[in-house]
């Protein structure tokens, strides 16, 4: 089958944490979808250095902290901004379209989780 | 599919007692508490620190100097609050008043923040917290814990380890890797901070800061650890945060030297929640987590009692099993 990328319908836009990051699951994927003072943003949930969910993290509006060793990534890039994460996180290409935050991945779409 | 990672706030997300939304909302961060807080502070330990002037030549010195040590030693408290980066919103503040408490009581901040970290995770699970105090097998035990002599020789062995770049197996099990060299460097720092504070009271005679620091942070330091004992000794080794903790019913003024970390159960059912917070939390989660109403007293008079086997000793063995 196919493993080309397409948009896909994550989650609607009023299902979000206002000003917070939201844990959503796409099939297997754990996703973070950040609801920063620049828009909205989505990476791979996971911390790069501990591999706790970043979503459980205070969330400042741009950086997201991770609850296990407060190590901070900046939500729009995904870089890496303080000790202990060195790698920055997995971004994915995300859009608002009809008041759903859509995803750029490889896979169909069903099963989206909040 | 990924495993779960156990974080210091998974509990309080799975039991359902508190909303995720309410939850994020006590985990907001403000500059001002803390600010006007720590003023409130230095203005406490400027004063207690006069009254040792005042003293000097006198017998009151040693009540003096006690108090004033008493003070200081609250110095971990702030720590504390800035190693979970809650006490301000801004992360070099927090980063930056760490450092200065930690230097006031040789407790190296990057050090303390992942050892703390653990302690959160594996709170009171016997070989896996490395914060973990076990309740003492004789009265004889309790009383050289609350001297503070094991503390002194255990923190002078890790500032030492550390400064001729070591680490023991348990620093390596909770330090990440990437950080290893930071810490030797911030133990190297502090100790050099330390023999330039020496080499001047020698050079110039002064020896305020033996006065006023050094001799009153050894004198309060029992005081510490009485209240660090209060938090989780006699309470099981399991994990479940609702019982492992003690949340103590204190006064006014402890409140505010502790920096409401009496809320110590609410704390670690969610280590993120700013201590300006603490006392919101408390009452959301009244009845329960385990509260001791009669306070550090009755913490001790619980823990006195197991000791002697007045009262059955909490669940030692059945750490990692919950």
């Amino acid at each position: 089958m196919t493993r080309a990328r397409h948009w896909q319908d994550l989650v609607a836009v009023e299902d979000l944490e206002p000003g917070d990051a939201t844990p959503v699951k796409l099939g297997a994927r754990e996703l973070a979808v950040y609801d920063t003072v620049d828009g909205i943003f989505v990476s791979f949930a996971r911390c790069t250095h501990g591999n706790a969910n970043l979503c459980d993290g205070y969330f400042d509006g741009l950086h997201i902290e991770c609850p296990l060793h407060q190590g901070l990534f900046d939500a729009r890039t995904g870089e890496a901004k303080a000790a202990p994460a060195t790698r920055g996180l997995r971004m994915v290409e995300a859009r608002v379209r009809d008041g759903t935050v859509q995803v750029l991945l490889a896979g169909d779409s069903k099963g989206a989780q909040t | 599919m990924s495993q779960e990672v156990l974080t210091p706030i998974t509990q309080a997300l799975n039991d359902g007692a508190l909303s995720r939304r309410e939850l994020k909302r006590l985990m907001k961060r403000s500059n001002t508490p803390g600010l006007v807080h720590f003023a409130a502070f230095l203005l406490v330990a400027a004063c207690t620190g006069f009254l040792v002037w005042l003293s000097m030549g006198s017998w009151w010195l040693i009540p003096a100097m006690l108090l004033h040590g008493i003070v200081l030693v609250h110095h971990f408290s702030l720590q504390h609050e800035c190693v979970h980066y809650t006490a301000f919103r801004s992360r070099w503040i927090n980063e930056l008043i760490g450092n200065y408490c930690g230097l006031v009581i040789m407790l190296p901040n990057k050090f303390f923040r992942y050892e703390h970290c653990d302690h959160h995770t594996y709170t009171q699970l016997t070989g896996r917290d490395p914060e973990l105090i076990e309740l003492p097998v004789a009265l004889s035990k309790y009383f050289a814990f609350i001297s503070s002599v094991p503390y002194w020789r255990a923190k002078f062995g890790e500032l030492g380890r550390h400064v001729i770049g070591r680490l023991n197996d348990v620093e390596r099990g909770f330090i990440p890797k990437e950080e290893h060299r930071a810490v030797f460097n911030e133990a190297r720092a502090m100790a050099l901070i330390y023999a330039a504070v020496l080499a001047a009271s020698m050079a110039t005679g002064w020896w305020g800061a033996v006065w006023y620091w050094w001799l009153p942070v050894f004198m309060g330091e029992p005081v510490m650890r009485a209240i660090r004992m209060t938090e989780h000794v006699g309470r099981p080794n399991i994990r479940d945060m609702k019982e492992n903790t003690r949340t103590n019913l204190v006064s006014a003024p402890m409140r505010f030297l502790c920096w409401n970390m009496n809320y110590h159960a609410e704390h670690h059912y969610a280590s993120s929640v700013p201590f300006h917070a603490l006392p919101k939390l408390h009452k959301k989660l009244d009845g329960y987590i385990y509260v001791e109403k009669r306070g550090y007293l009755g913490a001790h008079i619980d823990i006195i009692s197991q000791v002697l086997g007045k009262s059955p000793r909490k669940g030692s063995r059945h750490a990692g099993s919950a």
